[in-house]
């Protein structure tokens, strides 16, 4: 796939010539230990802009926003491709075969084949969103009206209660459903019992019993930090990329509407004493916070403009709870005001959607993809240590 | 009803006289003043627009008038709206100016009923009913439509639209409440008249005609009546509050209905008995069946839900509508690919741990479920989707986009991930199977599929289809590594063909069934391979002269050089294996059992012979049959100068000492070699024969033209028998016990 060369650039070309002069001269090691502070240093940087856009600026994009999300999922891609050209690109590779890699190594290959099924979950969960949109968009057309009238207030309740019912009750949801109702809000349907079925009626599942929060903690397993010696060398790359894809599953599995999420946790180790990971660990905590706050009430996700839909959506249920006409002006007015907020939602939600869903298949795509080469190279290695068997 | 359309035709001389009364009736007084009210200083041309409307207005309505039918309905359809408009309305038939004071406190009286109207309305409450009968909704859909008609032509002819609220409106939504409580609380069904369905839809398509028009009125005339005071922006609004409500019924009804139409049709009793046996036996089921089976949707229930459909989207509820649809398509999709195609969701990660015996099982499965979803689904869906929603054509789109995307997705899925399993040679062919199975579905796709949903249904497609490719092309070179990895130092014994020899022939025997799309796979890779060769190892080449042949093959097609390749490999190492082997002569057999098992299996398959070309058999043939005269001189040389008459005679005197050696000679080694070769394996028959018949011409002549010569010189009786052994019928029996695997006793 052309796609996963094109953002390499030249920074990577440089590296692996440069490498390659090194090896060649079978000088010291330091250009490589360059190399990988290199690294270290640039997935710092990235997180720290993403962290910063959060807290300082409040014209940025707020944390676990579309926008946000999506800056996230380019940064994902960056580090992905300096991380291959850092431990793939131009290496001999019988150094891939070494220890401690020969064991890290089929661990991290086993680790992006897990995220790929995550990849699959978040896009079928913003297909929910979409969904989640189109009921939206309901209530904006209704009340968007004038004059408004009980009919257009009926209508918009009426997609308001659905709307409602799978924000909340999304996460009792489980892929049995032989009774499922599909329908949202029902005349007839007492609004209580079939809820969790609904949000499931909103989007795709997953192969049966399959878990987000399972799939989140089989990545994490075995994932510690390298010490002493291997902590400067080739494993240290291993463990950063591990770990900066387990968080971006993390915040996606957080973020958006995935099948079982229970137990998602909202902790895992993160190394406190090296510098490339403290902004990781200002992202964690911030949004544990948040996944802490939401996890009792049962919630669909922690994406942000989600989270204000269902602000605005309570609000604007209870208006047309209270609605009688002819309506004052003054109820009307905040009621507008609503409306417009929910329809900026509307639009940012179309606009960023289907392109932040291609971007998880470019995501899906890349780590196939270097899943293959990084079989390649230790196919070779296992060649060259191992001629005849 | 009737009273409507004369307080309208009374309204012709009010308007001339620009009176301003708060009457509904006379509205169109207020229009054509509130225009000239906003055109205070262009006082011609508010006459202007004045008149042709009030000529315009009363034209219709002359009509209707004069239609026979309608005065003795007009009498009792007049009741329900009260005692006190019936009388009047009767007399305003010749209403004069003169009457119109009183006229306007009629109508002011109306205007509150209707007020009240309104409010009930709101209740929902249908309090009218058992004091007076209600007026038949026909006559009252022909005024709507009449008033509809009006209202476009003035529309339609830039005029203004007057503001009125007809009396016949409220009666109207009166009827649509009734009946749409009557099919709320059961006493009508849907379906079960078509009349009264359809009567239904009528009265949803005028409900929602109305409240565009008021909604429109309001909006375009929202600053004059500002200006003009609160009373009539009441009126419009509690009129358009009304109609919301109706609305508002009638669609929740509709969009009930629409999604148990919906739900029913995909459920029918058929397809699941039929479904699980076609899951059961995926290639006996003819195909005729599920077409008939797919999407399930009777005629009249995919009539009925475009009507429904319909008016839904004209009245603005398309989003609920195409929600309900596309919900239910899912689940119906979902739920079939399960239970009818038995196909099976597995998520990549579980499909890496599998045992490929288990996973083999899936493959028939996922390529049925393509062939069913490219051949029957899509289309099914696709002709659904038009029918239902017909000129929609943005619906149509988006619907088929949002329903197909994640099936092609998550079928796409599958295929990734059996592409990401562990290469092993016996997945190649399913791995060709299924790359096959997408490489045909693409251009059917491109013929269901709207062009801006295939663009990336094409892409990942393709990208699904190139990563079986890649796997399908690195587990075929993998033959090389098996065949390099056989580094076994015990010879075969007998020289018999060698089991890698097998392994690999019929191995390609089976690969070359697939040839065309090898083919097509290692030129697509070979393509990859060229534009990204930063990370793939090229094929390592080993001498220059075969680089350059390799490079001339590659041209035209990267199979056959790899196909070359293996078979190259393959001599080379069964030239090393031959090398194991003590004997020369033995090697020679060795080479030959092998080199005829490959030529023997190429010959036998077209596809391979194709691509190896007859040069190369050609090639072949020659390489055995120098084996064979190698062998020849390696075995017989030595024997069968025992048979030469050189040096035997010395000035024409046969020495006898000597020719006793040479019969000793060749007894002892023709025994030899008896005893050794008669172990030795050459299972092609033909291959056996071929090399006994050659080794008795070569032997059996020599040695009966020897004997006759020289037997006479031995003397008869014990010498004759102890130096000539054998008769020659005995060496050619003997010849024929050769290659035969087994330790003959025949001494």
């Amino acid at each position: 796939m052309p796609a996963t060369t094109e953002n390499q650039g030249s920074f990577l070309g440089r590296i692996s010539i440069r490498r390659n002069q090194v090896m060649s001269m079978d000088g010291t090691h330091d250009q490589e230990m360059e190399d990988l502070e290199l690294f270290q240093k640039h997935v710092g940087d990235r997180f720290s802009e993403l962290l910063s856009t959060t807290t300082e600026d409040s014209s940025g994009d707020a944390l676990l926003s579309i926008s946000w999300l999506r800056r996230l999922l380019d940064e994902l891609l960056c580090i992905e491709a300096e991380f291959k050209a850092v431990v793939l690109m131009g290496r001999d590779p019988s150094q891939i075969a070494k220890p401690p890699l020969d064991k890290l190594l089929p661990e991290f290959l086993d680790r992006f084949v897990k995220s790929l099924d995550l990849c699959n979950a978040v896009a079928l969960g913003l297909d929910a969103v979409k969904n989640l949109q189109r009921l939206a968009e309901i209530v904006v057309e209704a009340l968007e009206v004038t004059p408004l009238g009980d009919g257009q207030v009926r209508r918009a309740k009426k997609a308001l209660s659905a709307l409602i019912a799978a924000m909340l009750h999304e996460d009792n949801a489980n892929a049995k459903g032989t009774e499922r109702n599909r329908s949202f809000g029902r005349r007839t349907n007492n609004s209580g019992s079939n809820s969790k079925d609904r949000v499931r009626a909103l989007s795709w599942t997953m192969a049966r019993n399959w878990s987000a929060s399972k799939q989140i903690h089989a990545m994490m397993s075995n994932l510690t930090a390298p010490r002493g010696a291997e902590s400067s060398g080739l494993a240290q790359p291993v463990y950063i990329m591990s770990t900066v894809l387990m968080f971006v599953m993390w915040a996606f599995v957080a973020a958006v509407p995935c099948q079982e999420r229970n137990g998602l946790g909202t902790h895992f180790p993160l190394p406190r004493q090296l510098n490339w990971a403290q902004p990781l660990i200002g992202l964690q905590e911030k949004i544990a916070e948040e996944w802490k706050k939401k996890e009792k009430k049962g919630n669909v996700g922690l994406l942000e403009e989600m989270q204000r839909m269902e602000k605005l959506a309570q609000s604007l249920v209870e208006f047309a709870d209270s609605f009688q006409f002819p309506p004052e002006t003054e109820r009307l007015d905040e009621m507008k005001r609503n409306v417009e907020d929910l329809a900026e939602i509307c639009k940012k939600m179309d606009q960023g959607l289907e392109p932040m869903q291609q971007q998880i298949r470019e995501v899906f795509h890349r780590i196939v993809r270097s899943r293959a080469e990084f079989l390649v190279v230790l196919d070779q290695a296992g060649k060259l240590s191992a001629p005849a068997v | 009803m009737e009273n409507n359309v004369n307080e309208n035709s009374s309204s012709v001389p009010q308007k001339e006289e620009n009176i301003n009364t708060g009457d509904t009736t006379q509205l169109p007084v207020l229009e054509s003043e509130d225009k000239s009210d906003a055109k205070s200083d262009a006082k011609p041309d508010a006459e202007s627009d004045a008149k042709p409307e009030a000529e315009s207005d009363a034209k219709p309505e002359a009509e209707s008038d004069t239609k026979p039918d309608a005065k003795p309905e007009a009498e009792s359809d007049a009741k329900p709206e009260g005692e006190a408009d019936g009388k009047p309305d009767g007399e305003t038939e010749k209403a004069t100016d003169s009457e119109r004071d009183t006229e306007k406190e009629e109508s002011k009286e109306e205007e509150e009923k209707e007020k009240e109207k309104n409010e009930e309305e709101k209740e929902e409450t249908v309090e009218a009913e058992p004091e007076s009968p209600i007026p038949s909704l026909e006559k009252v859909l022909d005024e709507i439509d009449q008033f509809l008609v009006t209202l476009q032509q003035k529309v339609d002819a830039k005029e203004s639209t007057p503001l009125e609220i007809p009396n016949f409106i409220p009666v109207f939504l009166h009827l649509v409440e009734q009946k749409i409580v009557k099919y709320d609380t059961g006493e009508t069904k849907w379906g079960e008249t078509i009349e009264d369905d359809s009567s239904l839809l009528g009265c949803a398509n005028r409900v929602s005609r109305l409240m565009n028009h008021f909604i429109e009125y309001s909006r375009s005339h929202a600053v004059e009546e500002q200006e003009e005071g609160e009373e009539k922006v009441v009126r419009i609004d509690f009129m358009v509050n009304g109609i919301s409500v109706i609305q508002q019924r009638v669609m929740s009804f509709l969009e009930d209905e629409f999604r148990t139409l919906m739900e029913e049709s995909r459920n029918p009793n058929k397809s699941d008995s039929k479904g699980k046996q076609q899951a059961d036996s995926l290639e006996s089921e003819p195909f005729e069946e599920s077409i008939l089976e797919f999407p399930g949707f009777a005629e009249e229930a995919i009539a009925n839900l475009n009507k429904i459909a319909k008016e839904m989207v004209a009245s603005g509820y398309e989003n609920e509508c195409s929600q309900v649809y596309a919900l239910s398509r899912r689940h119906a999709l979902e739920d079939g690919m399960n239970k009818i195609l038995g196909y099976e969701k597995l998520s990549i990660d579980e499909i890496q741990r599998m045992q490929w015996e288990t996973l083999e099982r899936e493959i028939p499965t996922w390529i049925n479920t393509w062939k069913e979803c490219t051949s029957v689904w899509f289309p099914g869906e696709r002709k659904l989707v038009e029918m239902v929603f017909g000129n929609e054509a943005d619906i149509v789109v988006g619907l088929m986009g949002n329903i197909s995307r994640s099936i092609v997705i998550q079928l796409l899925n599958f295929g990734e991930s059996i592409a990401m399993t562990k290469r092993a040679g016996e997945k190649l062919f399913k791995l060709l199977d299924m790359y096959e199975t997408l490489r045909d579905a693409i251009p059917i796709m491109e013929t269901l599929f709207p062009d801006d949903i295939m663009g990336e249904i094409k892409t990942e497609t393709t990208s699904a289809k190139c990563r079986l490719g890649e796997a399908a092309v690195l587990i075929f070179c993998d033959l090389e590594n098996s065949i390099k990895s056989e580094t076994g130092r015990t010879p075969v014994a007998g020289g018999a063909v060698h089991p890698l020899t097998r392994y690999i022939m019929n191995y390609l025997r089976l690969a070359c069934e697939y040839k065309d799309t090898l083919e097509e796979v290692f030129k697509e890779h070979s393509k990859i391979e060229r534009a990204d060769s930063t990370s793939r190892p090229r094929y390592e080449t080993d001498d220059s002269k075969s680089k350059s042949e390799n490079r001339h093959r590659e041209d035209e097609s990267p199979f056959a050089a790899q196909l070359m390749r293996v078979m190259e490999l393959l001599d080379s190492n069964l030239e090393g294996k031959a090398k194991l082997y003590k004997e020369v002569a033995l090697s020679c057999i060795f080479m030959m059992n092998n080199g005829r098992y490959i030529v023997q299996k190429i010959k036998g398959s077209a596809e391979i012979y194709e691509v190896m070309g007859e040069t190369w058999c050609r090639k072949r043939s020659t390489e055995l049959r120098t084996y064979h005269k190698n062998y020849q001189v390696e075995t017989w040389s030595k024997i069968l100068s025992c048979l030469s008459p050189k040096g035997l005679s010395d000035h024409g005197k046969v020495q006898k000492p000597v020719l006793k050696e040479r019969f000793k000679g060749f007894n002892a080694g023709f025994e030899e070699i008896h005893k050794t070769q008669s172990m030795w394996v050459v299972s092609d028959e033909q291959l056996q024969s071929e090399l006994r018949v050659s080794i008795s011409a070569l032997v059996i002549p020599a040695y009966r033209s020897f004997l006759g010569r020289f037997s006479q010189y031995l003397d008869p009786g014990r010498q004759t028998e102890k130096y000539v052994k054998y008769q020659p019928e005995d060496i050619e029996a003997y010849i024929d016990d050769l290659f035969d695997g087994n330790a003959h006793a025949r001494r």
